[in-house]
């Protein structure tokens, strides 16, 4: 019903309290009705049962009063006891009709007054008036007679049995009566609750109804707020609202204020629009060109030059720097003074122009098809601080609407803002740009600088490695020369100990050559005298054991000389006789000696001589055919068939470079002896020049000879200053060739040659400087020195992992200052360092190690006691540290373990590392091994 | 705040360039005695790339100019009149390939290096590394190892040893081998000791090794500690996260490009808020700048940024 109609607020809510306050009225009035009959019809009750308690009483008190009086009347017969029967008859009746009146819905009751008005009138009419009426009559026969019977009696005991009946009755009556208004009373009750509830249900319904209806229209304008705000402010939405009540109202102003705020927002997000597209600008063209594209269309207009502040000379002029659907003939002023024109006098009197433009303004806007002309201008300074920094001009074929003019008011506010942000930007840019490049030249300059200081640092660590590296190689060459210092000495006691067993061995040599001879010059005498067998007395037999004798002894006597000569070769004993021999003439003498050899075994001898060979070297004739002749011999010995050949020919330069280093091949005489004999293996052709050897044993048994052939061959080429090369292949045959100086020089100068040979070996001046001692000699003499065991005899190296000369050659010799005042610890550390071969010198206080140091400083490493009497351990350390000689030498300090103070005070001190007490004497080991070794790098 | 890092990046590209070229002029100074030809660096080119096919052993991005000392320094040696010369002596001969990579491994160490670095990572740094429970330390390019003892010995003394694992890695399989060894020359060790003095050493430096003639064999115990690998920074990855990485006087042999591929793998290995250390003259390159902070610029150490998240 509220639908069609338009309330108020008011009145719905008015409305809705009077139908509840009616609701309430009614539900009271009817209640109060209901209650107001009960309690009356309670009354009623209570005075009608009252009345009919009275009536009864009233009629039994009649009764008994008329009795009473009768009797007192029947006593005394005085007619004043009479009264009370008269009073009583007269009121009875009335009693009973009011009694009856009461009781006239009640027909039991009625029946039973009726009785008793019977038994009344009954008393009355048998016992009241006749007994009165025979007092009256003085009867009183009469009266006894009667009372003899006295039927009254049973009357009055019947009223009262009737009476009593009925005020129970009345009783009950009244009670059933009661009970039943009870029960109407609970019926009241229950309507009155119901009456109550549906009085709350129409209250409650009537409020949901009237605020429904008001919430409903807040809702829907709160709602459409709330779509507003949720909808990122879209400004367009209004509230509609149905009613005709005060949310209409407030929805109505809310609209106006939508309306308004949306004009607002029109401008801000224009604004904020443009403040976006200025944003991060640093380029004022481009903020120009921007601005226009954006604001023009906004104010609808077609056509925009935009002018900024410039300044010709002191002049201040506005500049057009961008435009906006600028025809192509560009008809916009480049530039106004201030002042001059609309665009010049805007700037100057900082106000905004908006006219109507005269038929013949003459910008126009060019469309594809045609040329329109604008009709409305609007020309805006933009100020900045008081100054028009800026100015714009628009132009449309509309006119300008008053938003559009408020826009551009909102925009020229902070415009010239962004105009001074984007110069100073621009200018911040210029600046950050100069300083980026400068910045950059730092940055390429600094790892420049860093990558060169990196190189200097790898360099520098190239650098140290090379040096460590040299270093190492000094330190091993020094421990080299001392090796070989060792070597020397114990070369030199070997060669002394040769020396002396050479000259044992000559000695001997001599002795039994001597001893040697003399026997077999007494053999080989007898026995030719034998074989000779001039007196005939031996068999042929016995003549040719003779001959074995004699042979067998030449051949001893010619071993003998052979090994006397080699002995005299190696001890020195040959002298050479130096001469000018033609060695042209040495073919010839071969050749008587070896031709009958030749044409015995059958085998070819040839002679060549190359034809520019010098035909006289100077060299000992001797020597060189005792060479030649055991070269050849040894040819014809081993070969069996085929040629020798001695060929005297310039000598090989590969072979020269090989053999002889440091000699030209052009001063060289080769003389080669080739054979096609047995030839000798690879691997035995350095063998054959040893003494006593051939090729094996079966060689001697099969073409004799002692072996010694070529050790003397050998060991005379080399006397003369050459060398003997052998070339062979097994089975095809051998050549040996004698390579000789063929310059003239002298033996002083063989014999120095010789001597600078085996210097390498021996010492120099010794008396067995001029012996070859030969390949095989020089091998022996030069095992490694580092095998060898020090000659000295060192006390025994017990330390654990390390070699015991090793060991020694780091300590043996090795000086320690131990400075130190404890007995046992003396006792202790003397004794182990002792042991381990090192020289100890002892301070028993500082003072005395100054003393110590003062006169002798020649010490390895230190061991400084801190706590000590006298002078303790940091001051000598200090002590010792100025002194130059013990300035660099280590010092390691014993320090209380416990003491970290002492320790960090003895290395201030100078100490150059400690050791704690009591002392761990493999610990005190490593660390003098780590002080003592000679260190690389620093 | 994005078009400006383009443009620093761009900066950097164009930095390169003029590094290098620097470079080679800072070279050409060094160098000027012997004139560095266009065929001598096409001789390089070649060399490098066959000891990296044969080998894998890529050098390319090695500092050239170190490069062609060493090359020079071993043409000299082994009478090469050309690098190509040298080259097809390196090819064929054998062992020569071996000379040449021993030279190309500069393996200049020492126990305590820059005991001023120690003393700073002794007071600064452990403090902060009590924090954790297990804490994993690389040594890149070990070479001999004196770097991992050192740092074994520090950690020891600060009780930091029990929960710790140094992962010892190095190029070359021959420093490897010596760094497991644990034995240092006796005639490096006095500067050993006065290094490990003044590195804030708090024990008797002679309890950690026993000698015999020749070397100091330093505790086995220390050895429980570490891990030895070979792992090549110019061709492997990373293989773990650390809390701690040393890498010192690594980078100065390598060139831009490569410092800044191992500053990758550094980077990638170091757990956050860990601790990167360069070698004295070394420095960040600018794109791996900015997750770091100078925890101590004097002594080179870099400290990375907490986890970003």
């Amino acid at each position: 019903m509220f639908k069609n109609m338009n309330y108020t607020i008011r009145m719905k809510i008015a409305i809705g309290y009077l139908l509840i306050i009616c609701c309430l009225g009614i539900t009271i009035a009817v209640v109060s009705e209901r209650i107001n009959t009960l309690h009356n019809e309670m009354e009623q009750i209570v005075t009608r049962d009252l009345e009919i308690q009275n009536f009864i009483t009233n009629i039994r008190y009649n009764v008994v009063s008329m009795e009473t009086s009768q009797r007192g009347y029947l006593l005394t017969g005085r007619q004043a006891y009479l009264l009370p029967y008269q009073e009583g008859k007269s009121q009875w009746e009335a009693n009973h009709t009011s009694l009856a009146a009461l009781l006239d819905n009640n027909a039991s009751a009625l029946k039973e007054l009726e009785a008793i008005k019977l038994t009344i009138q009954n008393w009355i009419n048998t016992t009241g008036e006749p007994t009165i009426a025979m007092r009256a009559n003085n009867d009183t026969e009469g009266i006894q007679t009667f009372y003899r019977n006295d039927p009254g009696k049973a009357d009055i005991d019947k009223l009262r049995t009737q009476l009593e009946d009925m005020r129970l009755s009345h009783i009950d009556d009244t009670k059933s009566y009661i009970l039943q208004l009870e029960s109407r009373n609970r019926v009241v009750t229950l309507s009155l609750y119901i009456l109550l509830f549906a009085v709350v249900i129409v209250s409650l319904l009537i409020v949901s109804f009237v605020s429904s209806s008001i919430v409903k229209t807040i809702r829907q304008v709160s709602s459409t707020i709330a779509g507003i705000s949720v909808a990122k402010g879209d400004l367009s939405k209004r509230i509609h609202v149905k009613t005709n009540d005060e949310i209409k109202e407030l929805a109505e102003a809310t609209n106006a204020l939508l309306v308004s705020l949306e004009a607002q927002s029109w401008i801000t997000t224009r604004v904020a629009e443009i403040a976006t597209m200025t944003q991060g600008l640093n380029n004022l063209e481009e903020l120009g060109r921007s601005f226009l594209s954006r604001v023009a269309p906004m104010v609808g207009a077609p056509y925009g030059v935009f002018y900024i502040r410039g300044a010709k000379g002191s002049e201040p002029r506005m500049n057009k720097l961008a435009a906006y659907a600028e025809s192509g003939d560009a008809e916009a002023r480049a530039s106004f003074r201030f002042g001059e024109g609309l665009i010049g006098q805007c700037a100057m009197d900082k106000r905004t122009y908006l006219l109507s433009a005269p038929d013949d303004y003459k910008a126009g806007i060019q469309s594809g098809t045609t040329e329109l002309h604008p009709r409305n201008l609007l020309i805006v300074p933009i100020e900045y601080e008081g100054k028009v920094v800026a100015v714009v001009e628009f132009a449309s074929l509309e006119p300008f609407t008053a938003q559009h003019l408020k826009l551009l008011e909102s925009i020229e506010d902070y415009f010239g803002v962004t105009i001074d942000n984007v110069t100073g930007r621009m200018e911040v840019e210029r600046l950050l740009s100069e300083s980026q490049a400068l910045t950059e030249e730092l940055q390429t300059q600094t790892e420049e600088l860093q990558a060169q200081s990196e190189e200097l640092q790898m360099q520098q660590e190239e650098m140290r490695m090379t040096t460590e590296h040299l270093e190492e190689q000094n330190l091993f060459a020094a421990q080299k020369t001392k090796e070989l210092e060792h070597a020397k000495t114990e070369l030199e006691a070997y060669a002394e100990k040769l020396k002396q067993s050479a000259q044992y061995k000559s000695n001997f040599l001599a002795n039994m050559s001597h001893e040697l001879r003399t026997p077999l010059n007494s053999i080989l005498i007898l026995s030719q005298m034998l074989y000779e067998n001039e007196n005939k007395l031996l068999t042929e037999e016995e003549e040719g054991y003779a001959r074995v004798i004699h042979s067998s002894g030449n051949d001893l006597l010619s071993l003998i000389n052979d090994i006397l000569d080699l002995s005299k070769i190696e001890a020195g004993k040959i002298a050479l006789v130096m001469d000018d021999v033609n060695v042209t003439e040495i073919p010839e003498m071969m050749r008587m000696l070896f031709d009958p050899v030749a044409d015995k075994k059958g085998i070819t001898f040839r002679i060549e001589l190359q034809h520019d060979i010098p035909s006289v070297v100077r060299t000992d004739g001797q020597r060189l055919q005792q060479i030649l002749k055991n070269l050849l011999s040894n040819a014809f010995k081993f070969t069996e068939s085929g040629t020798v050949t001695l060929k005297l020919h310039q000598a090989d330069p590969a072979v020269v470079a090989d053999k002889m280093p440091g000699s030209a091949p052009e001063e060289l005489l080769a003389f080669s002896v080739v054979d096609t004999g047995i030839g000798i293996p690879k691997d035995k052709q350095d063998l054959i020049f040893g003494a006593f050897q051939q090729l094996d044993g079966n060689t001697n048994r099969v073409y004799g000879g002692t072996g010694l052939g070529l050790s003397i061959c050998n060991e005379l080429a080399n006397l003369l200053g050459g060398c003997i090369v052998v070339e062979s292949e097994l089975h095809k045959g051998s050549s040996f060739t004698l390579y000789l100086p063929a310059t003239h020089c002298t033996a002083i100068e063989l014999e120095q040659a010789s001597m600078q040979a085996s210097a390498s070996y021996s010492a120099p001046g010794h008396p067995f400087a001029d012996v070859n001692f030969g390949d095989n000699a020089a091998a022996a003499a030069s095992p490694p020195i580092s095998q060898s065991e020090p000659v000295k005899n060192t006390p025994a190296a017990a330390s654990s992992g390390m070699g015991g000369s090793e060991e020694t050659a780091l300590f043996l010799g090795k000086r320690v200052l131990l400075v130190e005042d404890d007995e046992r610890n003396i006792f202790a550390i003397d004794k182990a360092l002792k042991n381990k071969g090192l020289e100890v010198v002892i301070a028993r206080n500082g003072r005395e190690c100054l003393d110590i140091v003062a006169s002798d400083s020649n010490f390895d490493l230190v061991l400084m006691d801190i706590m000590m009497p006298i002078m303790d351990g940091f001051e000598t350390t200090r002590a010792l540290r100025a002194d130059e000689a013990m300035h660099d030498k280590p010092i390691i300090a014993l320090t209380a373990k416990a003491m970290k103070s002492d320790q960090e005070s003895c290395l201030q001190a100078g100490a150059s590392d400690y050791i704690s007490k009591p002392i761990h004497m493999e610990q005190l080991f490593s660390l003098m091994r780590v002080w003592l070794t000679k260190q690389v790098g620093h | 705040m994005p078009e400006f890092e383009s443009f620093d990046y761009a900066r950097m590209g164009r930095r390169s360039d003029d590094f290098a070229a620097h470079e080679e002029a800072a070279a050409g100074d060094a160098d000027d005695d012997i004139a560095i030809t266009e065929l001598e660096e096409l001789e390089i080119d070649l060399l490098l790339e066959a000891i990296h096919r044969m080998r894998g052993f890529d050098f390319r991005n090695y500092l050239r100019s170190s490069l062609r000392r060493r090359i020079r320094h071993r043409m000299h040696l082994e009478g090469a009149l050309t690098i190509s010369s040298l080259q097809d002596r390196i090819l064929h001969e054998e062992g020569c390939m071996e000379r040449l990579l021993e030279d190309f491994s500069i393996k200049v160490t020492e126990m305590f290096r820059d005991p001023a670095f120690f003393q700073t990572f002794r007071s600064e740094v452990v403090p902060l590394l009590r924090q954790y429970d297990r804490l994993r330390i690389w040594n890149a390019g070990c070479a001999t190892g004196e770097e991992v003892y050192s740092m074994a010995i520090l950690l020891e003394e600060e009780g930091l040893l029990e929960r710790t694992m140094i992962y010892a890695t190095d190029m070359s399989r021959a420093a490897i081998a010596l760094s497991k060894e644990g034995r240092f020359p006796l005639k490096r060790m006095q500067a050993y000791t006065k290094n490990y003095l003044q590195a804030g050493g708090s024990r008797e430096f002679s309890a950690y090794y026993t000698t015999d003639h020749a070397y100091a064999r330093f505790l086995p115990t220390l050895k429980n500690h570490m891990v030895f690998a070979q792992h090549n920074l110019v061709t492997d990855g990373s293989f773990n996260e650390f809390q701690v990485i040393l890498c010192r006087n690594v980078l100065i042999y390598f060139n831009p490009a490569l410092q800044s591929r191992v500053h990758g793998i550094l980077n990638e290995s170091l757990a956050p808020d860990g601790f990167l250390v360069l070698g004295s003259k070394e420095s960040l390159l600018a794109p791996h700048r900015n997750g770091f902070t100078e925890f101590n610029p004097e002594q080179r150490i870099f400290r990375k940024s907490g986890d970003p998240i």
